[in-house]
């Protein structure tokens, strides 16, 4: 299921996907505020223009043009940077978009730290947001393969879907044997004294860490949830039923996102089960460079390790393994 | 207002006040002020200019939905039991618009969301080669929500000419008169600053609302109606707060006394 990392990365998965599927079927129109090339949407300016809108910064004016669009039949994919699809234009999502229940895509770029811009561009929050909207699917993927997989799968998604999308260079992290299942969280490794459930960037580092507590002895699951609403809390709850502990992995806020999710679901089914929520906690980041960001703010395979070693109450010290202190291009390497 | 080619709607805008006064009256108090401000305009949207099953309609402010049911039932679009149920717990009819309000094309509710709304009808009429209307119903106090002018701009832009905005400028918002609470004006020159064709009519005036809407052009059109929110009745006078009234039995024996002389 899993390649071996470091990872090959591929541009412009979701741009591509998304002219592909414009090209069979004329009812997908193209939003987007200004950020086109950003958006990996100058594919789809250049190729079907007729069906491209961009609405300049004008962000609530955007959301609402997308939700006449899909009214009058069409689906609109609607792509901007995180913060500026969920944050900026929340009132117009909420009521022109989610409780109408319109099929509009909001595709939100650069997710949680994954932006060198500071928090003025770091959608750390945008999960939550989404997930307390009635009618919302909320999708944070890891890899390019299922990227171009989504774009299908959500077209014909009833109502509204969130999808947040890493810019730039996509890491290549399952092998052909994988298939994305929007209904199904995926049992990467099954078992485990502790279960880490991960999503979006954070299944890198989560695979790293299992790696390395397995080689230190210490035997750990993991299960990739990318869709955060509706939660497969089945899967989940099955995969950590019976474990010491459990870590969620998020490149979001720790607060609404899916570590909320999941505490959610084990509270409810009454697990009684140990949960830590690895992502951002509760503070606003600082600009700087991607393995900086997921070192310094707790987002890497070290603080999963941590963690587990505090869950599974293991023994022996903490192992040593090296980290990734800058990004090189063609390749993605988890912090 | 003498033209014979709306002489059968003359009568719809009295009809629709006296609605709703009763409609307010029964439950006490509501957005009565919005139904006498803009019972011409919406007579003269939906009984003549927007093409059922063709256009799309939409009332952006949808605090103003009581005066669109007060004129749907009198133009056949909304059976008069329906209408009584307005206002009441479980009823379809709300008291501001929602997913469940009948005849309009979109929920709005949250000030200044429709006309972005009616550019993605109008942008879909486009693509799809179809020359139908998009008519928005808009009202002065949504001018100070940006996203009006984020729209508005787009709209121009892309010259979108099947567009119409109407807005019923009745200087009425929560607090007060618009004019007290800040400054709009001018509102034509703004309009057409964004590159929209603009037209100031009577907004009382069906004849004047008529001709402004009947007007081909190649821009996004934008009707600036001057409406009062009292509509000239004598009961109201002295009434400084019309946006939100409190109908109790006398003054609505009053002004529905007022409003029969007009018929």
């Amino acid at each position: 299921m899993l390649r071996p990392a470091p990872y090959e990365t591929t541009l412009k998965p979701y741009g591509t996907a998304l002219v592909e599927l414009a090209r069979q079927r004329d009812d997908i129109v193209c939003l987007g505020g200004d950020l086109t090339r950003q958006t990996e949407t100058d594919l789809f300016r250049d190729e079907i223009p007729d069906r491209f809108f961009n609405a300049g910064m004008a962000e609530a004016n955007l959301i609402g043009m997308a939700a006449g669009l899909a009214r009058s039949g069409l689906k609109p994919f609607v792509n901007t940077f995180g913060v500026f699809v969920t944050r900026r234009p929340y009132d117009q999502v909420a009521m022109s978009v989610a409780y109408p229940n319109l099929p509009v895509r909001l595709v939100g770029f650069m997710p949680g730290l994954s932006s060198p811009g500071g928090p003025s561009h770091q959608a750390i929050d945008d999960v939550a947001l989404m997930r307390a909207l009635p009618n919302m699917t909320v999708i944070d993927v890891a890899d390019a393969g299922e990227v171009s997989a989504v774009v299908e799968q959500i077209v014909d998604l009833d109502g509204p879907v969130y999808l947040r999308l890493k810019r730039g260079e996509t890491p290549v992290i399952f092998d052909e044997s994988y298939t994305l299942n929007l209904k199904r969280a995926t049992v990467v490794k099954p078992g485990g004294d502790v279960v880490v459930v991960a999503s979006g960037m954070m299944l890198a580092p989560a695979v790293k860490a299992t790696e390395v507590a397995a080689d230190a002895g210490v035997d750990v699951g993991l299960v990739y949830a990318p869709v955060i609403k509706p939660l497969d809390a089945a899967t989940i709850l099955d995969a950590v039923a019976g474990s010491k502990g459990v870590i969620t992995a998020e490149n979001h806020s720790v607060i609404g996102g899916l570590g909320s999710a999941v505490a959610e679901a084990m509270a409810e089914a009454g697990l009684g089960v140990k949960l830590r929520r690895v992502g951002v906690q509760d503070v606003f980041a600082t600009a700087g460079s991607r393995p900086y960001l997921f070192k310094e703010f707790g987002l890497s395979a070290r603080a999963l390790v941590e963690a587990i070693w505090e869950l599974a109450q293991a023994k022996m010290p903490l192992p040593v393994f090296a980290e990734v202190s800058e990004e090189r291009p063609g390749v993605h390497e988890p912090v | 207002m003498s033209s014979p080619r709306i002489a059968y709607l003359s009568d719809v805008p009295t009809r629709a006040r006296l609605n709703g006064v009763e409609m307010v009256g029964r439950l006490g108090l509501g957005y009565l002020g919005q139904v006498f401000s803009a019972a011409e305009i919406l007579t003269a949207i939906m009984g003549r200019y927007v093409r059922t099953g063709q256009d799309r309609f939409v009332l952006s402010p949808s605090h103003y939905v009581t005066a669109m049911y007060a004129v749907a039932v009198e133009l056949g679009q909304l059976d008069r039991q329906t209408l009584n149920s307005y206002g009441a717990d479980g009823s379809a009819l709300e008291t501001i618009g929602s997913e469940r309000t009948p005849v309009v094309d979109f929920t709005c509710g949250s000030l200044a969301q429709g006309l972005s709304v009616g550019i993605g009808y109008a942008l879909a009429n486009r693509l799809a080669g179809r020359g139908a209307r998009t008519v928005v119903f808009g009202s002065d106090g949504e001018m100070e929500e940006g996203q009006t002018w984020e729209a508005a701009m787009f709209a121009a832009h892309h010259g979108l000419q099947h567009l119409t905005l109407v807005l019923d400028c009745n200087d009425s918002q929560v607090d007060g008169p618009v004019s007290f609470v800040t400054t709009i004006e001018p509102l034509v020159d703004k309009w057409r600053a964004f590159g929209w064709h603009a037209i100031e009519v009577d907004g009382h005036d069906l004849g004047e609302l008529t001709d402004a809407l009947d007007q081909a052009v190649d821009q996004p059109k934008v009707i600036v109606a001057r409406t009062t929110a009292t509509a000239g009745l004598d009961a109201l006078e002295g009434v400084d707060d019309a946006h939100f009234i409190k109908v109790d039995g006398e003054l609505g024996d009053s002004l529905s006394a007022e409003l029969e002389r007009r018929l």
